[in-house]
């Protein structure tokens, strides 16, 4: 004991003497203090309401540290473990009679505590940021120490046990720090192996157990924490969480263990070898011999020989070394588990293995890896002929220095590409299980080979100038990742958008089938120019500092470097610099002059000013649009449009009219001509024109106008915008046009964001009211038109094809472009998209309706379940809801810059990155694209017949309602099961999303057209029940009123409250609650089984009881829950054992009770063994704890 | 060709003056730089192998001026550190063959021919394909010799080369050295006195960064003839004899403690006169009696 006591103590002192230890705090105390800081750094989750020191933020900041923990114990435990034999003081230590277990303990648990010490800058950094005296006094609450101790307890300690234990472990086997490291990386695989585990809801529990960090199981034990708790409660050691840290405690535990069993005090026999010698029988030596002639060659070809010699030697060792190989082994496995699990596309369903999505993947799991790569090489080779001893003898060989750069860099150089070439044939081979063969090898290329060995050689350059810079590779390794962390995070929190002086950083862009990388390729390129010189010049200096001989005192190092800039290296160095001054010039002029680089805030404060300059408008009475004819010319090579149009307005108010207003994007050119009228007011900083007109407008009185507005992109972006106007895959809609009146939807909703720039609460839609008045003269989606009659006559190039809105009247051909005359064949919202691009298109008719899918030419898979789900749900809708008054229905593929499906009026433009490329072949997977497509044909009636007024609760009558009918149209196709595994992800959304809303939560009835978790996932599960409490038909023939009452109907237009009146009107009366519960306010129920037994009857049925505690809850907006008396309907059943293969059994029983809160039990009988038995067993009703609601019942 | 170091001075910055301002003029032949640990021997020869640098004074190899012309200096130099490690699974030739490349001896098949040449000339040619890791210490001063015989030195430093080595291996080792020391200048630090004395024409000596000696060791024995003198006492004597005597050196001989002490005359008390060795030179210049 004593010994123990004396190791641990001199391990603890060995640190706290040092000076690692308080880096290592400082870095994170600078780290947090930043996060919980500054407004720009977003880090564990203090979003808006959401306090920045909330316990749940801090905790979080604990369990996402975990990472860095990984990373620092690994310098500390590698180093305490192989102290002994590095300095070879093992001789002196292990001859003493020491007990191997109290030196292991000691040193273990010494170095341990010295590791988890810099997690304690986590609390240093919150504190100090909570006691600026600037911060904005509604984002903090009081601070509390239960989170920093959690967190400590809960992550920091285990973690850094674990990690040491296993370092340790390891280390002590093979006495080499070399191999500890990449047993640390191994820890961190299964982190991300943990993480890609989660896509699925179904692997959640053994995710959560399976993160050797414990962060999993804390970000799911928390997930649906509303705002109240998020603020005040800490998570303890509780559920998964506490067993996923005794575990991995135990884990650690088995790993030191069995490391100490093999651990020996001895000296290694060398692989059971002894030296050789050639003694005595040489002890001659052999005559005297002519010193052979040789001759130096100073020559370029033997320069070129000197790098090749040094690269041969470098890239041999590396390549053939034990840890590369381990290393590269885990890279794959990595990779490989990412692939097979993480190719999600959302309720559990997997994609189509495109490229696009495999590489995003494979960078996803690998980028990290690779540059880990980067850090660690660039310090062994920079260190190398010094680690080994061989310094003196290299430095004083008649080699100029920069050879050995260069054959080093090249050696990093290697290693990268070797490593990028591995992945990619992971991404290829990955492909090729899923028998998927477009393998689109130019995309692997260009972005893992090309852009990614790029990157990583940029931070090559950085990494050895960093190790060439400090006293030893420790220090550079860490200087290394001191300079990455502030280049990622010091810009940001500067606010500096210009990615110029974010080193290695290049345009951000998104790949499609559709444009390849064309329009990227500009700016991507002199980007990659630029940090390439950059980089070089980074070179030029790790030359001139290259340490050559023993000196290392900096001030000889300098006076070494001066001697070192020879005239060649100068006039290299001066050539690099002017290249770098042309091109960031270049560069400059053409994302700074030529377009503009804003940052987020310089764009907040632009909205704001819209709003405080021209909010007074909001209310201003203006004419709306009847008509339009639009006439637009688009040129996808050049990327260019002209989009003119004739509108005629009308004044439908009572009183006369004599300003009009428009609100227009800058990024545009505009011309507007209001004829009759004076412009008096020009802001094209903000985009806002008024005109007075010369006559006032009277009311009743229609006038015609026009507008044009023009795009051409000029120069190069620092990330390419205007994704609307592509060279093929254009996809833009009537919103290019100047809106008239002020826009209300621009403005800031973010409380902290509106605070910063006084501006108060954000404005929200305007409240529910029984007689609306003014407020239901507008929909949701447009102040200034109702039902529109629209023409259009779009050209593109001769190979396109442009779709407008209606039927296609005439098509021709004229100067080599192609025109398109298309009109609406009912006047619909005034809200429509243009599209063009190379399409290959599929065509089917139903009801005399046509059916039209153009999409990409390769993208062919889905098309027909597209036309399949469009025929199903325009048979349902029109058979239960009115009738469909278009005289087409397009699905129309667009490039996957967004990956959204949205309706117009007929047309339905769905993105490349979705549907598309599901795959749909599992058995049990929810087809995604069958989904989408109903919901987006339900619009067809929900916003564009029936739209909801510009009040709250709009968005209920349409999201909602098209979730409900989508929902319909799908249990038709494929059956109950199906439905109850989507609501599951539905609730699953609902109930994670409220603890982030920016807003307040809001019942269905008020809901913002924000917060779409409500109008969505709220709204599908909600309806859903509903649907099943009082019946299909009961609710459809309420929507059916609705449509009869309000579709294509003039203002006032309907509000939340006239759908719940017309379900009102069939709910009987015992049900009536059920409107309040689910629509006016947020209810949740609290439901659980306690107990459940069966007994076999004499006929051979099984009586079943259940035990069983309903509770039923009210939220307020924040979250906090209040237990209401309850009188329900709830349901109780059973479920068979599902048969193989199959998620859900049989149902056996199902009853609907009206209960009170409290306990209960009930006892059934079923005819065949139950498997399931359970309260709320279909998990219908909003249950924050859903999986206690059932439970397997046991034989009495 | 000469070596010629004037007033080399080299201090740490940690405040150590390693150098005292250090003038020698060094001739083709061996010569031997003898001092205690400490004295300044590596310092001295690391500057002269250009991987350190001096604070002042000036070091010259015929026209090169090794401080300002490193580059130049180290085309005509071999060197061979104190200590060097090798890389593992790495035979004797493929590292002969690199460092050869390093030199800039980029021809293969001179290459080829002169690695093959140094091995024969160490002895190492029969072992070549073993990997250096598992060479013995003589073996492997001896790859080290090779490897600073690449290129055909004309400064050849050797930095305490014997340290570790066995007698036979030593022997071995000279024998080599001797050799080169025709044609080449070959500069030895070595702190033990029988190495100079078996191998260097010239020799100096030097102790906390200063010269104390210059010259052949027959001079330096030659000055000390009658100076010397010896006895051997009891252990609990010495010290008196240190009060009486200006002892220079005490050696255990049988177990007694053996004493030779520095006089101009006779000293009487039962010494007798020794012919100095260069162990006798070395002690008494270190403990500045002559």
């Amino acid at each position: 004991m004593k010994q123990f006591i004396e190791i641990f103590r001199f391990e603890l002192g060995y640190w706290f003497r040092g000076w690692m230890i308080f880096i290592f705090v400082g870095i994170m105390t600078l780290l947090f203090w930043g996060a919980s800081y500054s407004d720009n750094v977003q880090l564990g989750g203090a979003v808006e309401n959401t306090n920045r020191n909330a316990p749940l933020v801090i905790q979080n900041y604990f369990a996402i540290s975990s990472v860095l923990t990984l990373l620092m114990t690994t310098a500390f435990a590698s180093s305490a473990a192989t102290r002994d034999f590095a300095s070879k003081t093992n001789q002196l230590v292990y001859s003493t009679p020491l007990n191997k277990w109290s030196y292991l303990w000691g040193r273990y648990l010494g170095c341990s505590v010295a590791a988890m010490t810099p997690m304690l800058g986590i609390s240093l950094g919150v504190l100090i940021a909570s006691s600026m005296t600037d911060n904005d006094p509604a984002q903090w609450g009081p601070n509390r120490l239960s989170p920093h101790l959690m967190g400590f307890l809960l992550f920091a300690v285990p973690n850094t046990l674990l990690a040491s234990a296993v370092i340790f472990a390891v280390a002590s086997w093979t006495r080499s720090s070399t191999v500890a490291f990449v047993a640390a990386i191994c820890l961190l695989v299964g982190y991300g192996f943990s993480q890609s585990l989660l896509d699925d809801l179904d692997n959640e529990k053994i995710a959560m157990m399976a993160d050797p960090l414990g962060t999993t199981a804390f970000s799911v034990q928390t997930r649906y924490w509303t705002i109240t708790e998020r603020n005040s409660m800490t998570l303890g050691p509780t559920g998964i969480l506490l067993y996923n840290r005794l575990l991995w405690v135990a884990m650690g535990g088995l790993a030191f263990a069995a490391g100490g069993l093999g651990f020996r005090f001895k000296e290694r026999a060398k692989a059971g070898k002894k030296p050789v010698d050639d003694g005595a029988s040489t002890a001659s030596m052999p005559a005297k011999t002519e010193r052979p002639k040789v001759k130096i060659d100073e020559s370029g070809a033997g320069r070129f020989a000197t790098i090749r010699a040094q690269f041969g030697i470098d890239f041999g060792e590396t390549i053939r070394s034990r840890v590369f190989l381990i290393l590269m082994a885990v890279a794959i496995l990595n990779v490989l588990a990412a692939l097979f699990t993480g190719a999600g596309e959302g309720f559990g369903n997997s994609s189509l293995p495109v490229t696009y999505n495999v590489i995003e993947i494979v960078r996803g799991t690998t980028l990290l890896f690779a540059i880990s790569i980067v850090t660690f090489y660039s310090g062994v080779l920079v260190w190398k002929e010094r680690e080994a001893k061989l310094d003196e003898v290299y430095d004083a060989m008649p080699y100029p220095t920069w050879t050995t750069y260069v054959a080093k860099f090249g050696v990093m150089l290697a290693i990268v590409l070797l490593v990028q070439l591995v992945n990619a044939m992971s991404g290829i081979l990955y492909q090729t299980t899923q028998d998927y063969s477009r393998y689109q090898i130019g995309q692997y290329a260009f972005e893992l080979i090309l852009m990614d060995v790029l990157l990583l050689m940029w931070l090559v350059f950085l990494s050895m100038l960093c190790h060439v810079l400090s006293p030893n590779k420790y220090v550079g390794y860490f200087a290394f990742i001191v300079v990455l962390i502030g280049n990622e995070y010091l810009w940001f929190a500067l606010d500096v958008p210009s990615i110029m002086v974010n080193y290695a950083t290049t345009p951000s862009y998104v790949y499609s089938d559709f444009i390849g990388f064309g329009p990227y390729l500009q700016s991507l390129g002199w980007f990659a120019a630029y940090w390439t010189l950059v980089g070089t010049l980074l070179g030029v200096l790790t030359v001139l500092f290259w340490q050559r001989g023993k000196e290392n005192h900096y001030a000889r190092r300098f006076s070494a470097a001066g001697r070192r800039l020879s005239a060649p290296l100068l006039g290299f160095a001066g050539l690099v610099a002017l290249a770098l001054t042309s091109c960031g010039g270049w560069i400059f002029y053409n994302t700074h002059v030529l377009n503009t680089v804003r940052s987020s805030n310089e764009q907040k404060d632009l909205t704001a000013d819209y709003e405080k300059t021209y909010r007074q408008y909001v209310d201003l009475n203006q004419p709306r649009i009847t008509n339009v004819r639009y006439e637009i010319d688009l040129y996808p090579e050049s990327r260019s449009i002209s989009f003119r149009g004739q509108q005629t307005i009308e004044n439908k108010s009572l009183e006369a009219i004599d300003q009009v207003h428009f609100s227009f994007d800058t990024s545009f050119d505009h011309t507007i001509d209001v004829p009759g009228s004076t412009l008096t007011t020009d802001d094209n900083r903000l985009g806002y024109r008024i005109f007075d007109l010369d006559s006032p407008m009277l009311p009743g009185e229609s006038r015609e106008m026009s507008f044009e507005v023009a795009y051409s992109p000029k120069g190069f972006e620092q990330s390419t915008s205007m994704m609307q106007i592509m060279t093929n895959g254009s996809f833009f809609n009537n919103q290019l046009a100047p809106q008239i009146g002020y826009q209300p939807d621009a403005e800031l909703s973010v409380r902290s964001d509106r605070r910063k720039r006084e501006m108060g609460e954000p404005n929200r839609m305007a409240e529910l009211h029984a007689d609306c008045g003014l407020y239901c003269s507008n929909t949701y989606l447009s102040n200034n038109s109702d039902w529109v009659d629209v023409e259009t006559i779009i050209s593109t190039s001769e190979d396109q094809i442009a779709i407008a809105p209606g039927s296609l009247v005439n098509e021709w051909t004229e100067d080599g472009r192609r025109y398109f005359h298309y009109k609406v064949d009912h006047p619909s919202v005034n809200f429509y998209s243009f599209m063009s691009a190379r399409y290959e298109v599929k065509r089917d008719e139903v009801l005399g309706i046509d059916l039209e899918v153009y999409y990409h030419p390769e993208h062919h898979w889905n098309v027909d379940k597209m036309v399949n789900s469009m025929r199903k749900s325009l048979d349902y809708y029109s058979k239960n809801f009115g009738p469909y008054r278009h005289n087409q229905a397009r699905i129309i593929e667009f490039p996957r810059w967004a990956s959204f499906a949205q309706a117009f009026p007929g047309t339905m433009p769905y993105s490349e990155g979705i549907g598309f490329i599901a795959d749909l072949e599992g058995e049990d997977s929810i087809d995604m694209v069958f989904y989408v497509v109903a919901h987006e044909m339900a619009h067809q009636w929900w916003a564009h017949q029936v739209i909801g007024a510009r009040v709250e609760g709009a968005t209920l009558l349409s999201e909602t309602l098209a979730q409900y009918s989508a929902l319909m149209v799908m249990e038709r196709e494929y059956g109950r099961d199906m439905m109850r595994k989507f609501l599951r992800y539905e609730m699953d959304r609902y109930l994670r999303s409220r603890g982030s809303d920016a807003l307040r939560e809001e019942p269905l009835a008020t809901v913002d057209a924000r917060q779409g978790y409500v109008h969505y996932r709220k709204g599908s599960v909600v309806l859903y029940y509903l649907k099943e409490m009082i019946g299909e038909d009961k609710v459809n023939a309420a929507l059916r009123e609705l449509v009869q009452k309000f579709a294509y109907k003039d203002p006032p237009y309907p509000t939340s409250l006239d759908l719940i009146a017309a379900l009102r009107r069939q709910v009987p009366d015992d049900k009536q609650y059920l409107l309040t519960d689910l629509f006016e306010q947020i209810t949740l129920f609290d439901n659980r089984a306690i107990a459940a037994t069966y007994q076999e009857t004499e006929d051979g049925k099984y009586e079943v009881t259940l035990e069983f505690e309903t509770k039923k809850l009210v939220a307020d907006s924040e979250g906090e829950e209040s237990e209401v008396e309850m009188d329900d309907y709830v349901e109780v059943g059973a479920f068979a054992k599902p048969e193989t293969g199959r998620r859900y059994g049989k149902t056996l029983y199902r009853e609907s009770m009206r209960l009170t809160q409290g306990k209960h039990t009930h006892t059934f009988v079923t005819e065949e063994l139950p498997d399931e038995v359970g309260v709320d067993p279909f998990a219908l009703l909003i249950d924050r704890v859903g999986d206690d609601n059932s439970k397997r019942p046991r034989s009495k | 060709m000469e070596l010629v170091v004037e007033n080399l001075a080299k201090t740490y910055p940690n405040g150590v003056r390693a150098l005292k301002g250090i003038s020698l003029t060094i001739p083709t032949g061996m010569y031997g730089l003898l001092g205690p640990n400490g004295a300044g021997k590596s310092t001295f020869m690391r500057i002269l192998a250009t991987l350190q640098d001096a604070d002042q004074g000036s070091a010259k190899l015929g026209e090169i001026d090794i401080l300002k012309q490193p580059h130049e200096l180290r085309r005509v130099l071999g060197y061979l550190p104190q200590e060097f490690g090798v890389y593992p699974k790495t035979s004797a030739e493929r590292m002969l063959h690199h460092l050869a490349v390093l030199k800039g001896i980029s021809n293969s098949g001179e290459r080829k021919e002169l690695v093959a040449g140094l091995l024969h000339r160490v002895n190492l040619y029969d072992h070549r394909k073993k990997n250096l890791t598992g060479y013995s210490g003589g073996m492997r001063q001896r790859f080290g010799i090779a490897q600073a015989l690449l290129g055909d030195p004309k400064l050849l430093i050797v930095d305490e080369p014997t340290a570790g080595l066995d007698p036979g291996e030593r022997n071995r080792f000279y024998n080599l050295l001797a050799e080169l020391g025709e044609q080449t200048i070959v500069i030895l630090s070595t702190h033990i006195v029988q190495d100079v004395k078996e191998l260097c024409t010239r020799m100096a000596i030097i102790n906390v960064g200063d010269l104390l000696f210059d010259g052949s060791p027959e001079e330096a024995e030659s000055a000390l003839a009658g100076k010397i003198w010896a006895k051997s006492i009891t252990k609990s004597d010495l010290e008196s004899y240190q009060d009486r005597h200006r002892v220079i050196s005490t050696k255990l001989v049988g177990g007694r403690p053996l004493i030779h002490v520095y006089s101009d005359q006779d000293v009487g008390d039962g010494f007798e006169s020794v012919a100095p060795d260069l162990e006798d030179v070395f002690f008494s210049k270190i403990h500045a009696v002559a």
